[in-house]
Formats: C-alpha cells, sequence, structure tokens
C-alpha cells in the first residue's frame, strides 16, 4: 500500500542531492540570444573574435578582440591574453592588457594582473589589480591597440570532452584558418 | 502560586551586542591638495601610487587629472616581506622592483609607506621615486613622528581633495621608524620641500617637489 517499490516518476523533484550531468550536445560554445557563452571547460590559443556580446568561463590565452561589443569574463575565465572590447567586465582572472573603448569593470571577485586603458574604469572592493590605468583623452580608441597580442596564433578551440564541436560559425565566435589543427589539451 | 518570571534565569542569556565597527577615520588634509593642484598643472600627468588600489581613488583621479595611473602596492610586498621574516631584504628588492623609467612620473602617492620601512630600505626606495619623478612632479608622503608598534596599515581613500578616509587592515607588527625632518629631506636627495605640516596625529605630511 505505500508502494515502496514504485519507481520515481521522471521530473518529479526528489529531496537527495542533485548531480548535473553533462548535456548530451557536447558543445560548450553556445549561443543564447545575442550573448555568446564559452563554457569553463574550453581552452582556447590564439585570437578569438566576435561582432556579439561574449561570456568567457573557460581559459584563452593570445588575443581576445570584440570591438563592438561587451565582455565578461565570468568568474571561473582565466585569460591570458591581450584584451579588446567596447566594454569588459572581470569576475575572474586576466593576465595581459585590457583595452576598452567606453568601459572597464573589475567586480569584487576579479583580478587583473595588466594594463587598462579606457575612459571609464571601475574597480571594486576586494578587487586584485596590479599595473596601470590609461583614462586619458583618447585612451581605449583604437589606434591604442598597437600593443596588441604577442601571440596572434591561429585560432584552435580545444574542449576536454571528446568530439566536441569548437566554435559555432553561428555564433561569429573565432575565425579559424580551417589549416587549424585542434590540439587536445585537459582542462579543469 | 505562580511566579512571573521564575525560569527567566534558566534561559540563555543574549549576546551583548557587537561592538560597533570602528568608523573609518576622516582626516583633513592641507597638503593633499597642493599635490593635486601640482599634477593637474602637468599636462596628461602620470602618477604613481604605492598604496594598494582603491576604485573610487581611480575614479577620482581619472575624473579630476584625466590621469595616466600606475598602481603599485608595495605595502603588500612589505608585508610579504615580514611574514617571511625578511624585512632586511627589502633594501635589496626595492632596488629592481619597479618598473617605471627615470623621469616618467608627474606624481608620486606613497601615503605612509615609509612607516613600515627600515632607513636602508627607505633609502633605496626615495632614490629610486626622486629620479621616477619628472621635473616639476610631486610626491607625496606622510611620516610618523613617535615610535610606535605599528599593528594596521592604512588603505587611503580620497574623499576630496582635502579630506581623506583611512581604512585599516592588519599588519604584522613593526615599530614605527621616526625619521627626523632633515633625514627625510636627505632621503629625497634632489628633490624640495615645497610644504610640510605636522598634523595634531603626529605625523608629519610632506609634499616634495622636483625642481
Amino acid at each position: 500500500m505505500w508502494k515502496r517499490d514504485e519507481a520515481v516518476k521522471p521530473g518529479v523533484p526528489t529531496d537527495g542531492p542533485r548531480v548535473e550531468t553533462p548535456r548530451s550536445s557536447g558543445s560548450d560554445m553556445v549561443n543564447t540570444g545575442s550573448v555568446g557563452t564559452i563554457g569553463k571547460s574550453v581552452v582556447i590559443k590564439g585570437e578569438l573574435s566576435a561582432s556579439e556580446d561574449l561570456t568567457i568561463e573557460g581559459q584563452v590565452e593570445g588575443k581576445v578582440e570584440l570591438k563592438q561589443n561587451i565582455l565578461t569574463i565570468g568568474a571561473n575565465g582565466r585569460i591570458k591574453a591581450s584584451v579588446f572590447a567596447k566594454a569588459v567586465i572581470v569576475q575572474g582572472e586576466v593576465h595581459g592588457n585590457i583595452t576598452a573603448t567606453e568601459k572597464v569593470d573589475i567586480r569584487d571577485a576579479g583580478s587583473v594582473d595588466g594594463d587598462l586603458a579606457a575612459p571609464r574604469v571601475a574597480i571594486a572592493d576586494g578587487a586584485h589589480f596590479r599595473g596601470s590605468i590609461d583614462m586619458q583623452a583618447g585612451a581605449g580608441k583604437p589606434a591604442d591597440s598597437k600593443a596588441s597580442g604577442d601571440a596572434a596564433r591561429p585560432v584552435v578551440a580545444e574542449s576536454a570532452k571528446p568530439g566536441a564541436s569548437t566554435a559555432a560559425p553561428a555564433t561569429g565566435m573565432a575565425s579559424a584558418p580551417a589549416a587549424a589543427v585542434p590540439s587536445h589539451t585537459p582542462s579543469r | 502560586m505562580l511566579k512571573w518570571g521564575s525560569r527567566r534565569a534558566d534561559l540563555p542569556q543574549a549576546a551583548p551586542p557587537a561592538p560597533p565597527a570602528p568608523a573609518d577615520a576622516i582626516v583633513t588634509s592641507k597638503v593633499f591638495p597642493h599635490f593635486l593642484a601640482a599634477v593637474a598643472h602637468q599636462a596628461a600627468p602620470t602618477l604613481l601610487d604605492l598604496g594598494p588600489v582603491v576604485g573610487s581613488n581611480v575614479s577620482f583621479f581619472g575624473e579630476r587629472l584625466a590621469c595616466k595611473l600606475h598602481v603599485e602596492d608595495l605595502y603588500s610586498d612589505v608585508e610579504a616581506h615580514a611574514r617571511r621574516g625578511e624585512r632586511a631584504a627589502l633594501a635589496g628588492f626595492f632596488a629592481t622592483r619597479l618598473r617605471q623609467a627615470p623621469d616618467s612620473i608627474d606624481g608620486i602617492l606613497c601615503w605612509d609607506l615609509f612607516d613600515f620601512l627600515d632607513r636602508q630600505a627607505g633609502l633605496v626606495l626615495a632614490a629610486r621615486l626622486a629620479g621616477m619623478l619628472r621635473k616639476g612632479g610631486a610626491l607625496y608622503g606622510s611620516f610618523g613622528t613617535t615610535a610606535v608598534e605599528l599593528k594596521q596599515y592604512t588603505k587611503t581613500v580620497v574623499v576630496a581633495a582635502e579630506s581623506l578616509r583611512h581604512r585599516m587592515s592588519p599588519a604584522t607588527p613593526v615599530m614605527r621608524t621616526v625619521l627626523l625632518t632633515r633625514d627625510i629631506i636627505k632621503m629625497f636627495d634632489g628633490l624640495i620641500v615645497a610644504e610640510s605640516v605636522l598634523l595634531k596625529s603626529s605625523t608629519r605630511e610632506t609634499l616634495f617637489r622636483r625642481p
């Protein structure tokens, strides 16, 4: 009468711990509306450019360029790159110079080791910053991009998931040459 | 017979209210406005801040001076050395720590950093800073005049040109290095004292200029 053996119906919430499983699609790059996201397990080495807003939760080494858009480096994001964008929000870690035509915003858990160039800079209490800040007239203009990246190699978008698709063309994420050979690097 | 409140003594006592956190002290500075004026006089000035990064200071300097600001948190270096018991190595460390080129800086904010340095480290750092200043550049610092044990660092938040808020953070205790005014002047060889004011807090605010 208590139906002890009755299987839990799918979709019925249980009180036990919930385990989230990876999505079967296997892609860590998703396009939700006009904001692209690079997932935690993605490692990109090379040049990353986009014409839409982008959130990075993974690792990027090289150069990131979103001239007309907002770049958000999420709490899990780890960037070793020169960054160029309209506005940059840092919640994770950045090692490299950031140039923004509008604003750089380092949130309380954010960390930047590098130089900032932007007309407006906001640094929250508790944020880590080491470098210089250039807010002079003209700071963050495209002409400043002469100090761009040192490692502008072809894009190699890597995913820890075997068989995972890389940059989705629909997102306009990366201009990867067809010859670029992805080399899988284990990530976190 | 009922005894109202008879069990009250058995009830757990409410914890006494925590003492209010000490409010950040706001001090009036007579010298800092002159530092700002000196730097504002330069076209597209470059500042060097030796304290920890403070977001509101960045905004203040950006709006007020439209400057380029270098943040080099030497307090964290001092604390790291103190924790390792290597304060004596600070002099050698400061010889190479700052990467700014000579004659490249218009304004330097030392705050009270020299209170935490021994004489040798202070000499080395002061010589490096004096060499970085451009002609007409200004250096702001405050120097304690009482030999007490320092247990806190002061993070200075610029509220307005003449108002500075001091926020304290714990430090590895060290006896303050008290420098005589003439020692301070000698230490910054090549600079001249433009202003020196002894505050009620027994702190001497000093503004140096490079002639």
